[in-house]
């Protein structure tokens, strides 16, 4: 087995696709994902195939730590659904007992899945489940405590470039890395094919005053999704 | 100048960054109370020591995102932390219980159960009737389909259920374990029917009240398909009348993306009396009146209108007659 390579805090990749965390509460899986235990530190399997940020840490053709938030960071997730990905992100941002003190505003909009997301909120300080409009920045600014150092967006609706760029703008801070996951049958097919659909989100980010730092095809992992990688520039 | 404000407190800054005045939340704080300010907040209304400030400073703008990134912001403390996170918890819980009160999500439950156990029912219903049918070659399967799962149901033997019915046992017995299979499967059948009725007198029931003039045009359990097609009454309201017109035909629309021509009627109106007892070639021109009045109807019923009258919806049937009387003969091939 090649030795593995870090990824940034509690993170690491094994071999050519197996990326794992440091798990922030011992002896649970959040969504039955695979455990180990290497002395003292329980790593916790990280799926590319059902996560869009732990494919796009494989398909990326620069540094993958560059994706990942630092430890302690204040991360904004916009779209957390049941909260697999989520937990993953608290795992390297917060830890166990939120011992790095960072903290993950994590808002879906659909209660269904904020019940689990509230469940698994309970388990792990740090992480603040809002239930509201992800589009809406008074959503998100009665919880967060500055500015964003990382955001994701992963949201199943038209005008997802249109709702980064404005949620980016409020809330991430110069020099906070973003990304977008773009679902291209998410947009209206009247924007054309998949294609037209990315290079329309590309060119709606370029027009903005993000940069992008990398188109991430997910091809393999995700088909019709894209992950931008922005980074917010310091003014 | 400007009013930055977060749950604890707000303040008036001017233009040099100086504290021109400042309020602070004194109420108790509890979590409950806290999560009340929260939901507030998070709906885009102003804090109500922001408020008071934005009456003192009517010119000062007030600004959600300025105590976010602002140096002089006090920080929260330990015990707020605590608050604040116990608040943030007890607001999610509350927005998961809360989607019950949501008539749109109990509509959904309740017509969907509806139209699947209608769907089980009916091929079980059919095996039952064929399967007992086999054995009791003189019942007749139309006049006494009815009577058939019930009649098996409560019989001890298929003599027993060919005497219920009234008539003569039949000449090949099943085997006893070939019996309680045929009549467990009668049993289920009728407590099917049971619960299939419970579902859908309870969805006439809601949608009822909730649909009224909608109900009345398409019958409640077509104005609830229709509303939980649309995912919500409200977004059935906002509808054209041309996506209402084929609302259900998901298939086709997906055939219709890839290049397909357009799907051209929905299922839900195309299986209304009105349209499916008509002739073939009127009920295009049926449905597509049809879809008209359905999306005034559900209009009137989200945005507070007069529900119509018995007498109003005589007017469209008889429209739907008028059209039928205008063509009497399919058109000719050309």
């Amino acid at each position: 087995m090649a030795k593995p390579v870090k990824l940034g805090w509690g993170v690491r990749r094994e071999g050519r696709s197996g990326i794992w965390t440091r798990n922030a509460v011992k002896g649970i899986s959040v969504r039955g994902e695979r455990r180990k235990r290497d002395s003292r530190i329980e790593w916790r399997a990280w799926d590319p195939n059902r996560s869009k940020v732990a494919a796009a840490l494989l398909r990326t053709n620069n540094d993958p730590t560059g994706l990942l938030p630092e430890p302690g960071a204040t991360c904004l997730y916009l779209g957390a659904s049941y909260g697999g990905t989520v937990s993953f992100v608290h795992d390297m941002v917060c830890g166990s007992g939120n011992h790095l003190e960072g903290q993950i505003i994590a808002v879906e909009i659909a209660p269904r899945a904020m019940r689990e997301l509230a469940a698994l909120a309970s388990q792990r300080p740090g992480l603040v489940p809002v239930l509201g409009d992800a589009r809406l920045p008074h959503t998100v600014s009665p919880y967060i405590r500055g500015k964003a150092d990382w955001i994701h967006q992963d949201l199943s609706m038209a005008d997802q470039a249109e709702t980064f760029v404005k949620m980016a703008g409020a809330f991430l801070k110069p020099g906070g890395a973003g990304l977008l996951s773009l679902k291209a049958a998410s947009e209206r097919s009247s924007d054309g094919d998949d294609d037209t659909r990315f290079a329309k989100a590309e060119r709606i980010l370029e027009e903005s005053n993000l940069e992008i730092v990398e188109r991430i095809d997910l091809a393999g992992f995700e088909e019709q999704h894209v992950v931008f990688h922005v980074r917010k520039p310091v003014d | 100048m400007r009013i930055h404000f977060d749950w604890r407190l707000a303040r008036v800054i001017d233009s040099d960054g100086n504290v021109i005045d400042e309020l602070v939340w004194s109420g108790k704080r509890s979590v409950g109370a806290l999560a009340d300010r929260l939901a507030e907040l998070q709906s885009g209304r102003l804090s109500p020591e922001a408020r008071v400030l934005s009456e003192r400073f009517s010119e000062a703008e007030t600004d959600h995102l300025g105590a976010m990134s602002d140096p002089d912001w006090p920080e929260a403390d330990g015990d707020e932390q605590t608050l604040l996170a116990e608040a943030t918890d007890r607001l999610a819980r509350r927005g998961v219980a809360d989607a019950a009160g949501d008539l749109d999500r109990r509509l959904d439950m309740l017509s969907s159960a509806a139209s699947e156990l209608r769907a089980s029912w009916t091929t079980s219903e059919a095996r039952c009737v064929e399967w007992a049918g086999l054995f009791l070659s003189e019942a007749d399967l139309d006049a006494q389909r009815r009577d058939i799962p019930g009649a098996v149901a409560d019989a001890d033997s298929i003599d027993g259920a060919a005497e219920a019915l009234g008539i003569p046992a039949p000449e090949h017995q099943p085997s006893p374990a070939e019996w309680d299979a045929l009549r467990s499967h009668a049993t289920g059948v009728v407590e099917l029917t049971g619960r299939l009725d419970a579902a859908e007198d309870a969805t006439r029931e809601l949608a009822g009240g909730y649909l009224p003039t909608l109900s009345m045009v398409v019958g409640p359990l077509g104005a609830a398909k229709l509303v939980v097609l649309a995912g919500g009454r409200e977004r059935l309201a906002r509808m054209p009348s041309g996506s209402l017109q084929v609302l259900g035909a998901s298939g086709a629309m997906a055939a219709h993306r890839r290049g397909a021509p357009p799907p051209k009627h929905s299922p839900v109106l195309f299986s209304l009396p009105q349209v499916s007892r008509s002739p073939r070639w009127v009920r295009g021109k049926i449905s597509r009146f049809l879809a008209g009045k359905c999306s005034i109807a559900v209009r009137v019923d989200h945005f507070d209108g007069e529900p119509w009258d018995e007498e109003q919806i005589a007017e469209i049937n008889r429209e739907v007659d008028a059209i039928k009387a205008r063509f009497p003969k399919p058109p000719k091939r050309g």
